[in-house]
């Protein structure tokens, strides 16, 4: 297909391979971040990480939505899908995701009707054949999925429908970048940056990390030369000490993203004044919720939402994973308690999550095959 | 996805992905014409992809 099969040309792969090797200090260690869950995802699915130097280290970032979601946030969805009349509807990476008394999917086996949507689009035509019940959304995801919803109640409004509310869990990514690159646990040389957010907030967002804190940005796109490519751009500014947000991802990503789909964001959403995320705590404005002119559509206004705080299973330890500190295969439970069929963790729940990626394609050690 | 037929007035379009699925796309974000390939997150199109060099 057009844009994917020549950005996964074996030969290609080889040949950049060999320039970041070429390019690398000897007994440097290098760190670099992918903050997005696809990245993650499309390393280990082509094994990019295989064709690095050993001393060019991959850390994950927090950018997999399903995983940031705390089991409170579970809870207080549950709760909801209980009600009476109520159609709860959400993507079906959060079916399995965990709260402290069980999934979506265990509400739905003990009575709940909880289904699964591909988008919000098909929640509001569910709302609309529907009318005598009341269905909601559960909204999750960053700015590459918030305009989907925002347009989602923008026709709800147009349209009348009375029946149809939100959950909103949407987060944003520059704040938890902030917390990590403000945390002392991580040291990191540059960042892999999210090519799908960036397609609407653009890069410049981003530039605070070279202005504030000295690291390179690369705009990544996800197939295997895009991640091959990036790692090979900041380390090419690493070593002419240069600290820019560059786009490797410029067949999608406009600098400045998507006007419209800004626009449509800031007449929907207003950002939270702060938002729990797993593993990294509360922090501030870096959530949205339904902004006045949508009230009506906000389903913790319209619905009672317990709102309790649970703490995560102390076995698990997604929350190190999430900032970096620790790989997957470091947890006590990865692979035994935790997996993907019976997942503890979100992070081993959707296939952006760096645990599910880890095992699903079979990294159970710190081993890896040389170059 | 690539762009099959757009229906501009409810600003929404049919397109395919590189299986030959089939989904109905909201294209209120981007200009999308017939044969274009757009970005499509949750049956929403963010982007279109222009082929611009890395």
């Amino acid at each position: 297909m057009k844009f994917v099969d020549e950005f996964r040309d074996a030969e290609l792969g080889r040949a950049l391979a060999g320039e970041i090797l070429a390019g690398v200090e000897p007994g440097r260690h290098y760190k670099l971040m992918e903050v997005c869950g696809g990245h993650t995802h499309s390393i280990y699915k082509y094994a990019i990480d295989d064709l690095l130097p050993e001393n060019v280290e991959l850390v994950h970032g927090p950018g997999c939505p399903v995983c940031v979601i705390p089991m409170g946030r579970v809870d207080d969805g549950i709760a909801l899908a209980r009600q009476e009349g109520v159609i709860f509807t959400c993507f079906g990476d959060m079916l399995r995701v965990p709260g402290s008394d069980g999934s979506f999917l265990d509400a739905k086996a003990q009575g709940a009707d909880i289904r699964m949507v591909y988008s919000p689009l098909d929640a509001l035509r569910m709302a609309k054949a529907n009318p005598e019940r009341e269905v909601i959304f559960f909204a999750i995801g960053f700015e590459t999925t918030a305009p989907s919803t925002a347009l989602t109640l923008m026709r709800a409004k147009a349209e009348g429908v009375e029946n149809f509310s939100v959950m909103c869990n949407h987060v944003t990514i520059v704040p938890p970048l902030r917390a990590l690159l403000d945390s002392p646990d991580l040291r990191l040389d540059g960042f892999i940056g999210p090519g799908h957010v960036c397609t609407v907030v653009g890069a410049r967002p981003f530039e605070f990390i070279p202005a504030d804190y000295g690291k390179p940005l690369v705009v990544s796109g996800f197939e295997p030369l895009d991640v091959l490519q990036s790692v090979h751009m900041i380390l090419t500014q690493l070593a002419e000490d240069r600290r820019e947000v560059e786009n490797q991802y410029t067949r999608v990503v406009p600098y400045e993203g998507n006007l419209k789909a800004l626009e449509v964001l800031g007449r929907v959403f207003e950002l939270r004044p702060h938002f729990e995320w797993r593993g990294l705590g509360f922090i501030s404005q870096s959530a949205l919720k339904l902004s006045a002119a949508y009230a009506d559509f906000d389903a913790e206004e319209r619905f009672s939402v317990p709102g309790v705080r649970v703490a995560d299973p102390k076995a698990c330890q997604c929350g190190e994973v999430l900032k970096g500190v620790i790989k997957p295969w470091e947890c006590k439970v990865f692979g035994t308690a935790c997996t993907p069929e019976r997942p503890i963790g979100t992070c081993m729940v959707s296939p952006e999550g760096a645990c599910a990626a880890y095992y699903n394609y079979g990294r159970f050690s710190q081993e890896r095959e040389a170059v | 996805m690539e762009v099959l037929k757009t229906d501009e007035e409810r600003g929404l379009a049919l397109c395919a992905d590189e299986r030959g699925r089939r989904e109905t796309v909201e294209i209120a974000l981007v200009d999308a014409a017939e044969g274009d390939t757009l970005m499509v997150h949750a049956a929403t199109a963010i982007a279109r992809v222009d082929g611009a060099p890395a």
